[in-house]
């Protein structure tokens, strides 16, 4: 008897720019020692960028990666109708069985994307410093549903005149105490603490 | 420990279908503490478990999870019953939480799956012309709503201040009422 497809799936959305794949640069490796295996699938408007980038990085083996071009407006294929990517991670599922983990990269969105739980069963979402210190206040769902909220570009934050500490307080507060994690996916600062609440909520291997 | 303790002890109840002592051998207990939950062995509603939930109740020794419309739609999860058991459910992707699932079914343990009530806010528009714009405001925000009769009812996913914040200018002139439930 085949067995049910059960990997994981894991969502990560966010505005254009504000580390995505920069963060699935550093949790693929990470994953990876980890022994996790695991496959990506990357959404963008109507090309194939993020996902080629992933490929050309060593990281991965590219057939691991699979890019969905939405088309349209990214937030259609992972709220309204995520038929594409329900598919890719079904036929990467099948091609790499067992595996363990499929990481899901929306294409940059505004504020309000979010993941249909019947596509994944976890989401991250994405903002950074130099996008405003004004971003949770704004209270988009994105930022006020998500399981995970990543503040990214730490380190920037006091060339743009933002207030980290007071950011990071206001969007614990709109989260009403859900997880908040403070990153540079550049130098891989705190990317362990992303892969820890990963591992806790649907790995659940730790 | 893989495996349900006293699963002998179950085996010796008849009315248990065989397919749900089978089945209580997928759940396995992971990192300390955490209890995986891998399938639903059967309905509460069912007459042949009905029996069996009814006298582990009898004995507070069923545990119930108590999940939101979003959770219920999740195939992977981590929570806690009410009782304070940590649990990782991770289903096949073809099985899906309903009310009244029955995930483990143990000689002195029961975990049973409850859809928590939803809230609904009901809006009454004052004529066509308000309705047809409340409409395109709903959609824009992508709200989850019902037409029940003459009101538009809004599935309360977030705290309801919010709402009631996004229809600010329809209540202050008063396009549209509030309608108790």
């Amino acid at each position: 008897m085949t067995e049910p497809l059960s990997a994981a799936r894991v969502g990560i959305g966010g505005p254009v720019g504000s580390g995505k794949t920069a963060l699935l640069e550093r949790l693929i490796p990470a994953f990876a020692d980890r022994g996790t295996s695991l496959a990506v699938i990357t959404n963008d408007l109507v090309t194939r960028e993020d996902a080629e980038r992933l490929q050309r990085s060593g990281l991965i083996e590219p057939s691991r990666v699979v890019a969905v071009e939405a088309g349209a407006c990214p937030h259609t294929v992972i709220r309204e109708d995520p038929t594409l990517n329900l598919d890719a991670a079904e036929r990467l599922e099948l091609t790499f069985h067992p595996l363990d983990l499929v990481l899901l990269e929306s294409g940059g969105d505004n504020l309000a994307s979010t993941f249909s739980p019947e596509l994944v069963d976890y989401w991250i979402f994405v903002i950074d410093v130099s996008g405003g210190g004004d971003i949770p206040r704004k209270r988009g769902p994105g930022v006020l549903q998500a399981d995970l909220l990543v503040i990214n570009k730490a380190d920037l934050a006091p060339h743009v005149g933002v207030d980290l500490a007071a950011m990071t307080k206001e969007a614990r507060d709109v989260r009403r105490g859900r997880p908040v994690i403070v990153t540079n996916c550049g130098t891989g600062e705190a990317v362990d603490d992303v892969v820890d609440h990963i591992v806790l909520n649907v790995l659940f291997d730790g | 420990m893989k495996g349900g303790a006293g699963l002998t002890d179950i085996r010796r109840r008849s009315s248990i279908p065989m397919q749900v002592i089978v089945n209580v051998a997928e759940h396995a207990r992971g990192e300390a503490g955490m209890l995986k939950l891998t399938g639903i062995v059967g309905m509460a509603s069912e007459a042949g478990l009905g029996g069996t939930l009814h006298d582990l109740a009898h004995e507070d020794r069923v545990e119930t999870i108590v999940l939101d419309r979003r959770d219920m739609l999740r195939k992977r999860l981590r929570t806690v019953t009410d009782k304070g058991t940590d649990c990782a459910i991770a289903l096949p992707r073809t099985t899906t939480l309903v009310d009244g699932a029955v995930l483990l079914l143990e000689a002195k343990r029961a975990i049973i799956v409850r859809a928590s009530v939803e809230t609904w806010l009901h809006l009454k528009p004052a004529d066509a012309a308000v309705a047809l714009e409340l409409g395109y405001h709903a959609g824009n925000l992508h709200w989850r709503v019902a037409f029940r009769g003459p009101l538009l009812a809004v599935a309360l996913e977030g705290p309801r201040r919010d709402y009631l914040a996004r229809l600010e200018a329809f209540l202050a002139d008063g396009r549209i009422a509030l309608v108790d439930d």
